[in-house]
């Protein structure tokens, strides 16, 4: 006989629950000699009872109209919570056979069988991991360290992917706790690898964002604009800085947002971003200048055409003397605007 | 219209002339309906309607003990069966009778 009692109470288990919107003494009517009839026609011919029958819902419609059981009308939530689970399960079933020829293998689950093995040993560095995050206490990076120690992570990576392997091997004989302990752990698991995933994806892409990690956690971290004076005193407009490479210098981000860049990149506009907000007012006209220092004065051209191609030794100075002048607030001056 | 569409109003016929002869178990019945040229009957259905008529009074069961495969359950007509059948062939032969010449009268083949 080629077919197994297994099969049997499947299959009557799955015309049971087809027919679950039927009164429970009719469907019981119905059913009681399905199993024994089952077997009857299993003893008779090859094949499985599904190859012969055909599905098991399909059954039970026959089944249904030929015995005149039109489905009942007061269907009960369990009753229609039992056919859902039942349509759901059949179709995963054959999802299941219709993406394993793709793959090369008679079902899906069969290629994802395969793949077991690899995921013990990837649930145990991910094991390793959590531990390492937590005995670490948040900063770590791809390799395992328990209390920042290499060595011990490597140690206990090892053991974990050891015993998640033996887990794996022994999953079939676990009782119902411990195998469900495994599964919650495990979900638990998947949850940190996606949110660590996560974050080294945004790390990365940290570099995008168009700030300048000058900009972050260094001396500049503070600076909101950068004001370019010249040696008048005068506020530089549109000024631009550049390192020796010719890159950009981008410091400060722009908040006065009523100066929109006409290209919608407010950070590569030239400073200052907000002159309005210059922490100097405009010298007035007349006013006594300040002694100079000989070689800005020599040079004024120089200071705010640096060489962007990067070819030039030459550093260009953005502004050499920062010499600005106070507000002229002790000087006497008629015509001061403010 | 096809024949499984027609078989539904008689199966039930069909089933209680099967067992007339002689007792039968569901895959026997199953098998002699096939023999006698109903080849489209599935196995659903006539395990559906020997339930419905084993619900209506008309067969009776008893089971057969095997020493090859499983126990059978076979299926007998009783008197109510009898009875049935008797009402239900006569009304299938004068349906059959008008149908036919219904389909004569106007010239088409049998």
């Amino acid at each position: 006989m080629t077919v197994t009692e297994q099969e049997i109470t499947d299959y009557v288990a799955r015309v049971r629950a087809a027919l679950a919107d039927l009164p429970t003494t009719q469907r019981d009517e119905l059913t009681e000699d399905l199993a024994d009839h089952l077997t009857e026609v299993a003893a008779e011919a090859e094949g499985t009872l599904v190859e012969r029958l055909g599905e098991p819902e399909t059954y039970a419609a026959e089944l249904r109209s030929a015995a005149g059981a039109e489905p009942g009308g007061g269907r009960n939530l369990d009753q229609r919570v039992a056919t859902a689970v039942v349509r759901v399960r059949g179709r995963l079933r054959a999802l299941d056979t219709r993406l394993g020829p793709p793959l090369g293998y008679a079902t899906a689950s069969d290629f994802l069988r395969l793949l077991r093995p690899g995921w013990w040993v990837l649930r145990g560095y991910l094991a390793a991991m959590l531990v390492t995050v937590i005995s670490t206490g948040g900063s770590f990076g791809l390799l395992p360290r328990f209390g920042g120690e290499l060595l011990a992570g490597f140690i206990m990576l090892v053991g974990f992917v050891l015993a998640s392997i033996w887990i794996g091997r022994r999953s079939a004989q676990l009782t119902r706790w411990p195998r469900s302990a495994v599964q919650v752990g495990s979900a638990v698991l998947v949850v940190f690898a996606l949110s660590s995933l996560i974050q080294a994806e945004d790390r990365m892409r940290y570099g995008d964002y168009g700030i300048d990690p000058a900009s972050i956690n260094g001396p500049y971290d503070r600076v909101r604009d950068v004001f370019v004076y010249d040696s008048e005193g005068r506020l530089v407009e549109n000024a631009r800085l550049f390192d020796q490479n010719g890159d950009p210098i981008r410091l400060g981000y722009p908040d006065c947002t009523d100066l929109a860049d006409e290209y919608g990149k407010p950070l590569l506009r030239a400073y200052p971003y907000c002159p309005n907000q210059a922490p100097f007012g405009p010298r007035a006209p007349g006013a006594v200048v300040p002694s100079a220092t000989p070689e800005s004065t020599s040079t004024p051209g120089s200071t705010t055409t640096p060489d962007p191609s990067g070819t030039s030794t030459g550093q260009p100075t953005v502004s050499p003397t920062v010499t600005p002048s106070p507000t002229p607030s002790g000087a006497p001056t008629p015509t001061a605007t403010g | 219209m096809d024949t499984t569409q027609l078989l539904k109003g008689v199966l039930d016929l069909a089933v209680l002339a099967v067992l007339r002869e002689e007792d039968g178990y569901g895959y026997d019945i199953l098998r002699r309906l096939r023999e006698a040229g109903l080849e489209e009957v599935g196995d659903a259905s006539v395990y559906g309607t020997l339930r419905r008529l084993f619900a209506a009074g008309l067969l009776t069961t008893y089971v057969v003990p095997s020493e090859s495969g499983p126990h059978r359950k076979y299926y007998s007509l009783n008197a109510a069966g009898r009875d049935q059948l008797a009402r239900s062939g006569k009304l299938w032969r004068s349906f059959a009778t008008t149908m036919d010449s219904l389909l004569d009268d106007r010239g088409l083949a049998a």
